[in-house]
């Protein structure tokens, strides 16, 4: 073990044929388990000398033992016994201090680019797509925008109980940067790591006979997503047993700890693999398999899909614009109208069905889904069934109008134009979400002016048409943060506007606004209990305001059918 | 001429409809063109010979994987006219090759592969022409090329020959698929465009208006065949290669299923088989040694074959071309998922419930692999976006509901989280860990109490159910009872909050006896009560239980603070700090009791390592460039939440804790003030997460209480006008200017920043006992008494207020309520912690 002597040309064929000398990894992983030896301390100089070379094989052999070194470490820090550790520890954070820089030495930030469908790709080109969800998420991330996912990282001398999992974590994602490339013992060992740092401790050992240590290790939450995601590629590639063992183990600790994290990636794993073509065929380890499929859609032409509704509707919204003062523009003739659609793309004129039935009855009639929610017990807040309106209300299909003037009205609809046979349609497909939201319609009545509802609605498609503006200004620059920076300056200025207003409540002062608030519905001791959430929408109410108000801007983005 | 231009018409109309696949009306426009000359008989029975084989195709579709059944009475005639039309040998050279590859095409039908493939290498499939030819000839050649290589698969190689032969013979079939699926991918664009063309010419189009084409079984198997025998082969290189040629063509009508499909395939490989070494972007060539391929089959497929007409790409300038497998599989996904959405069936008549079900599946694979891509990366924010468009399926779906309610909480955004966790109980309400998710949203951010009991009881009452998380279920409650003790306003409210709590701790700790957190919150519990000895019994038994949990070593140190044995106190302080050494907490108790033991010299070294931590920790990372949010609005937000998660003590404010109601509300007026006082100075501090920022001001005000001891006030204001820099409204540092102003003599001045203070936070304590001593001073009895008062309905505990009241009642001439007032000052003080216990963070 002379890399240092080699010429250079030859150190590659000799990391090749490291991989030849098949007795060679068994006894470094024995030497590794046992821990005490006195091989260890050589080993692990030899190991960090490969990746110190820099030679891409000689890392790959490193780190094909990060797994066993790792848990090695866990199990010897919890055991309070910090005798033999110190050269693993030395090892990993060797490893670690060399991949926190790149090669002049600067702090390495990890980042990849957020793809975004509004910018055409090697695989699409936006107007086909049809149109997107213009969320104010899409329209800030319009163009790509580079997010950071790890780094800069501090060198680190030593491991303390702070530090520790943070560069595990980092250890980890450069193990998962290179799976392809680890041999199945090592993820086997990835596997079983997993397992015991989860269950150790908790009854769960019982189950898995596992008889080593019994203290439970603390956990971080980045640090099972990454555990989890070096158990998928595993999974998927040949270690079908142990990895989905590993993967309920981990599961098992993140719900224990109550960490969204994990439990969000695991469960869509979970989930994902159910049924999927993934197959424990021993002999080849790459068993990822692909089946011929039908090309031809699966789902039947007669049935109600966004795509079709959402041309039905532009039918319909066309004959609403030409004739203002048929019976469906509503109660309020020439007012100008936001038309806002709802979940699933549906769009009526306001409240076509809901002037049919008697107010306040649920429009989810019998359906199971709506009288949970319809209980008078369950008053949690007031904004509940708002709250499961904005849920529900994103869709790509949206339409906005803004034809100026003076008291803007803002009228939301609820009821599919599905013609005559849809009405018991809807009755079926209003429950859920839907149906406390056919609910609130129905409260307010049929002169609605739910403003806040509304206010977060015309919100949305106001910081829309806001930033809609600023693109077609900054176009040709395709500069995305100038455009954002102001539009995050302009939130921060409605938003102090509106702290004003809750220092006003908290005073004592109601406030006397034009627009009905969140606040001005709770009480007074309530008022304080603001949650970020509550203030947003206060801001959004605010920002509505406002911006009706401005010259008036006519989008109309739709899907060409 | 007018027979000419007829016959030119008519031609065309043949041609427009074989290829769109209009076959029922050829016979009647054989007809026709029969009339017009003799020598179009054999043309016609070419197309009669086509136009029937491919009815009966389409009326007795073959299944994939099923092998074609042999003669079929139907096809005798098909084969009549096709022998007809090649045996009389007038046809032109272009149709004589068409009718070659149509009865190759019936030999395979029936199951004679052998002869379909002699009669491919008569017709010489690959010098047909691509350039120029109409639109169905370009179908006809894929086919062709399809069914030739289905035919290669079906004919055993001829000998038991050298296993290069086989390699060779599995080139040549791949290469036939290949050419098979870029010839359809062209024919369909082709198509396509036609049609469009068409439908902009001809006003009043004759006919079905564009109805969906089928690919039908042939086209299908030559779009992709190949990338599944690549697949099968363990050649993970071409066909990850053969996917992304596919998907770069342009998409035309009839591929979009198949593009939906094949995107979330290639996204199901980056991420499942692939890794950030192994990966090379989709402009690029693969890389000569591959992990990814099977090293046991050496056999190296390359693309050998040119075509004199490709499909046409994606181009254009600034494409974004993806440069890492997490990114493609986004960008893949994304498409995916705008289709999978588009397709959602919405419904809920029983007829289409496998519509539903179909159509449901195929988003939820999608939404999944989207979990897993943007959770792999951390994008939380941009996740709960797309999982809120998921929610039009979602409809009684447990695991859309779920996943979106966790991408919530992961993205921050508590409120709307456990909304969402409510319908998720509702569907599934055995399941303890869902209400135990809420209870941690609702003590955490939310601070939403009564809503956080109502689900830990949930957890409780499932009582034996919830087997392992019914101690968490105990502890959940406890924490709520213990929050709720430090809001509420009576003292009695807060001893039976108290003692509920400690009921309920005592519970979780009597079922998890190996749960450090039990033993720690009852600890705390104790603590809070002052029960210093017991409470020191189990936070040692916390530390049995976890050595190095930074809050059990915390609460060790302030135990043993609250008994005066400041010294072990410090020692434990600063072995904590040993491993973590970055932990601002532990650092501002290390002030506190440096100050006491060690002198203030000793504590200001302190406040100064802490300026130097706070540099390299947030110096480091650029704290602008640091939120992970994906759009604007979340950031905005984000930045507003860091400010109430704060663990940090709230300095000065140590009575009311770190996570009190109004004290949330005053923090959040304050930094709203300080935000407009800032934005009109030039220096207004950066942009960013607070977290930094608040805490740097923590350090400066920390270092000022340590100058006010030492009687220094030019050095003690220089501190406070840093912070004041950063959160010019804060009421920390108005308390402190109060401070500053009274030591310096200055009454009237010290008394002005207390209001201000108290205006801003009306429940800050120490401000309330500092202004009553001065109108104590002032001798505005009552008012002093009044003030005193409150501050001791708000915080019981503390003792210098009960003091300051005593002195206040004594000067009113009411000996007898100050002498209680001073002798529970006494009795508290003997309990009382160098730093309230309460600025230890309670979470789940």
């Amino acid at each position: 073990m002379v890399s240092g002597t080699l010429p250079e040309t030859a150190i590659s064929s000799y990391a090749a044929s490291l991989k030849e000398k098949a007795s060679l990894v068994p006894a470094l992983y024995k030497v590794i388990r046992e821990n005490f030896s006195d091989l260890l301390e050589p080993v692990c100089h030899q190991l960090f000398e490969f990746y110190r070379s820099g030679e891409p094989c000689l890392q790959h052999f490193t780190l094909q033992f990060l797994p066993e070194l790792v848990w090695s470490y866990l199990s010897v820090t919890s055991g309070r016994d910090p005798r033999c550790s110190g050269c693993i520890e030395a090892l990993l954070l060797g490893i670690y201090n060399l991949e926190i820089v790149d090669k002049d030495g600067q702090s390495k930030v990890l980042s990849f680019t957020v793809p975004s469908l509004s910018k055409p790709s090697v695989y699409h080109e936006p107007s086909t797509i049809g149109s997107l969800a213009l969320t104010e998420g899409a329209l800030s991330n319009h163009g790509q925008t580079r997010v950071v996912y790890s780094g800069p990282h501090l060198q680190r001398e030593t491991f303390t109980a702070q530090n520790r999992f943070q560069v595990l974590t980092f250890l980890l994602l450069c193990y998962n940067a290179a799976l392809s490339y680890m041999s199945s013992p090592s993820l086997q060992s990835l596997c079983q790591l997993s397992s015991r740092v989860c269950i150790c401790g908790y009854p769960r050992q019982q189950l898995r006979r596992y008889k080593g240590i019994s203290t439970r290790m603390t956990v971080s939450s980045e640090f099972l997503v990454q555990l989890i995601t070096g158990i998928h590629y595993a999974l998927c590639n040949g270690e079908s047993d142990l990895g989905s063992k590993a993967l309920e183990d981990v599961l098992y600790r993140a719900q224990l700890e109550l960490f969204p994290e994990p439990l969000l990636v695991g469960n869509a794993i979970k989930s994902s693999l159910h049924g999927a073509a993934v197959k424990s065929n021993k002999e080849g380890t790459r068993s990822i398999q692909v089946e011929i499929t039908p090309t031809a859609s699966r789902i039947s032409r007669n049935a109600v899909t966004s795509l079709s509704i959402r041309g039905h509707r532009w039918k319909r919204h066309e004959s609403l614009e030409n004739s203002t003062d048929s019976p469906d523009s509503g109660p309020v003739g020439p007012i100008p109208e936001i038309s806002v659609t709802g979940v699933s793309g549906e769009r009526v004129a306001n409240g076509e069905a809901l002037r049919n039935r008697p107010e306040g009855q649920p429009l989810g009639g019998a359906d199971s889904g709506a009288d949970s929610r319809a209980e008078p017990g369950d008053a949690v807040d007031l904004a509940s069934p708002d709250e499961l309106m904005e849920i529900a209300e994103v869709d790509e299909g949206f339409c906005s109008q803004v034809v100026g003037g003076s008291p803007p009205s803002i009228l939301i609809s609820s009821t599919p134009t599905g013609g005559a046979k849809s009405a018991a349609k809807s009755q079926r497909r209003a429950g859920g979400g839907k149906g406390s939201r056919a609910e609130a319609q129905s409260e307010s009545g049929r002169d609605q002016l739910s403003h806040k509802p509304a206010g977060g609605r015309a919100m949305s498609e106001n910081l829309e048409l806001l930033s809609l503006k600023r693109l077609t200004l900054t176009a040709s620059q395709s500069a995305p943060k100038a455009g954002s920076l102001s539009l995050s300056r302009t939130a921060s200025a409605v938003f102090s506007r509106s702290f004003e207003q809750v220092s006003n409540a908290l005073s004592g002062g109601s406030s006397a606004q034009s627009h009905t608030h969140t606040s001005s519905s709770l009480s007074a001791p309530e008022t304080n209990r603001y949650s970020a959430c509550s203030l947003q929408e206060e801001r959004l109410a605010l920002a509505a305001e406002h911006k009706q108000r401005s010259p008036s801007i006519s989008i109309h983005l739709s899907t060409d059918l | 001429m007018t027979a000419r231009k007829s016959g030119s018409r008519l031609e065309t109309e043949i041609e427009r409809c074989r290829s769109e696949g209009q076959w029922d009306k050829i016979p009647e426009l054989v007809r026709q063109l029969s009339a017009k000359l003799i020598s179009n008989d054999d043309l016609g029975e070419l197309l009669l010979g086509e136009a029937k084989l491919q009815q009966y195709l389409k009326e007795n579709p073959i299944k994939q994987g099923a092998s074609p059944r042999g003669i079929r009475p139907k096809l005798v005639e098909v084969r009549k006219h096709l022998t007809a039309a090649l045996d009389r040998g007038n046809l032109k050279p272009d149709y004589m090759q068409e009718a070659s590859m149509l009865m190759a095409k019936l030999n395979y039908v029936e199951g004679d592969y052998q002869e379909a493939i002699s009669q491919y290498s008569r017709v010489g499939l690959d010098e047909m022409q691509l350039v120029g030819a109409p639109v169905y000839r370009l179908s006809m050649i894929a086919e062709a090329y399809a069914t030739k290589g289905l035919c290669l698969e079906k004919v055993p190689t001829a000998s038991p020959s050298l296993s290069n032969r086989n390699t060779d013979r599995e080139q040549e079939i791949i290469t036939c698929y290949e050419k098979s699926g870029d010839i359809a991918l062209l024919y369909l664009q082709e198509v396509e465009k036609a049609l469009s063309a068409g439908m902009q010419n001809r006003s009043p189009k004759p006919g079905p208006v564009t109805q969906e084409q089928e690919l039908g079984y042939f086209l299908e198997t030559g779009l992709q065949r190949a990338h599944v025998i690549h697949f099968k082969n363990g050649n993970l290189t071409r066909g990850v290669g053969r996917f992304r040629e596919i998907l770069r063509a342009v998409e035309t009508r009839t591929t979009q299923n198949l593009r939906m499909t094949i995107a979330r395939q290639l996204a199901e490989i980056l991420l499942r088989g692939m890794c950030e070494q192994s990966y090379w972007n989709p402009l690029e060539d693969p890389p000569p040694h591959s992990p990814l391929n099977d090293p046991l089959r050496q056999g190296s497929y390359t693309k050998d074959y040119t075509l004199s007409r490709r499909p046409r790409v994606y181009t254009g300038e600034n494409l974004f071309c993806p440069q890492e497998n997490t990114e493609e599989a986004l960008l893949l996904l994304l498409i995916s998922e705008s289709m999978a959405n588009r397709d959602a069936v919405l419904s809920r008549i029983p007829e289409h419930n496998n519509d539903r079900i179909i159509s449901l599946q195929s988003a939820s694979v999608v939404y999944d692999l989207l979990t897993i891509a943007l959770g792999r990366r951390g994008q939380y924010e941009m996740l709960s976006e797309c999982l809120e468009r998921a929610m039009k399926f979602a409809f009684e779906e447990f695991h859309l509901w779920y996943q979106f309610a966790l991408s919530l909480m992961a993205a921050g955004k508590s409120a709307r989280a456990v909304k969402v966790l409510k319908e998720c109980i509702r569907l599934k309400p055995d399941d303890p860990t869902i209400p135990l998710l809420a209870v941690k949203l609702c003590i955490g951010t939310l601070h939403w109490l009564e809503e956080g009991e109502r689900f830990a009881k949930m957890v409780v009452d499932m009582g034996e159910k919830a087997s392992e998380f019914r101690a968490k279920g105990y502890l959940a409650i406890g924490l709520v009872y213990s929050l709720r003790a430090t809001d509420a306003s009576l003292r009695g409210m807060q001893e039976e909050y108290q003692k509920k709590a400690l009921g309920a701790f005592q519970r979780a700790q009597s079922l998890s006896p190996t749960d450090h957190l039990a033993a720690f919150y009852l600890a705390l519990q104790l603590a809070v009560s002052r029960q210093i000895p017991e409470a020191l019994g189990y936070v040692r038994q916390a530390l049995q239980l976890q050595g190095d949990d930074v809050h059990s070593l915390h609460l060790l140190a302030l135990l043993l603070s609250a008994q005066k044995h400041y010294h072990d106190a410090l020692n434990i302080i600063e072995m904590a700090l040993s491993e973590y050494p970055e932990n601002f907490i532990l650092l501002f108790t290390k002030v506190k009791l440096e100050t006491l033991c060690r002198g203030p010299e000793e504590a200001l070294l302190t406040c100064k390592h802490m300026l130097q931590i706070w540099k390299s920790c947030y110096n480091l990372t650029n704290p602008s460039d640091s939120g992970r949010g994906s759009s604007l609005l979340d950031r905005a937000i984000a930045d507003r939440r860091q400010l109430n998660t704060m663990t940090l003590p709230d300095f000065s404010d140590p009575e009311t804790g770190s996570v009190h109601a109004t004290s949330m509300a005053a923090s959040r007026v304050e930094q709203a003030l300080s935000e407009v006082a800032s934005s009109l100075q030039s220096s207004a501090p950066k942009q960013g997460p607070l977290h930094p920022w608040m805490t740097l001001a923590q350090i400066w005000l920390h270092a000022a209480e340590v100058y006010i001891g030492m009687g220094k006030p030019t050095e003690a204001t220089a501190c406070t006008q840093e912070a004041a820099n950063l959160f010019p409204m804060s009421h920390n540092v108005l308390f402190m200017k109060g401070q500053v102003a009274e030591l310096r003599g200055n009454v009237d001045e010290a008394k002005r920043w207390y209001e201000e203070a108290l205006s801003i936070s009306p429940t800050h304590v120490k401000t309330m006992q500092r202004l009553g001593l001065i109108l104590h001073q002032l001798q505005r009895y009552s008012l002093a008494e009044k003030i005193l008062r409150d501050a001791v309905q708000v915080n019981s505990t503390a003792h210098d207020v009960w003091n300051s009241l005593g002195e206040v009642l004594q000067a009113q001439g009411n000996d007898d309520a100050a002498t209680e007032c001073f002798l529970t000052a006494l009795e508290l003080e003997a309990s009382s912690p160098i730093l309230p216990f309460t600025i230890i963070p309670r979470a789940l």
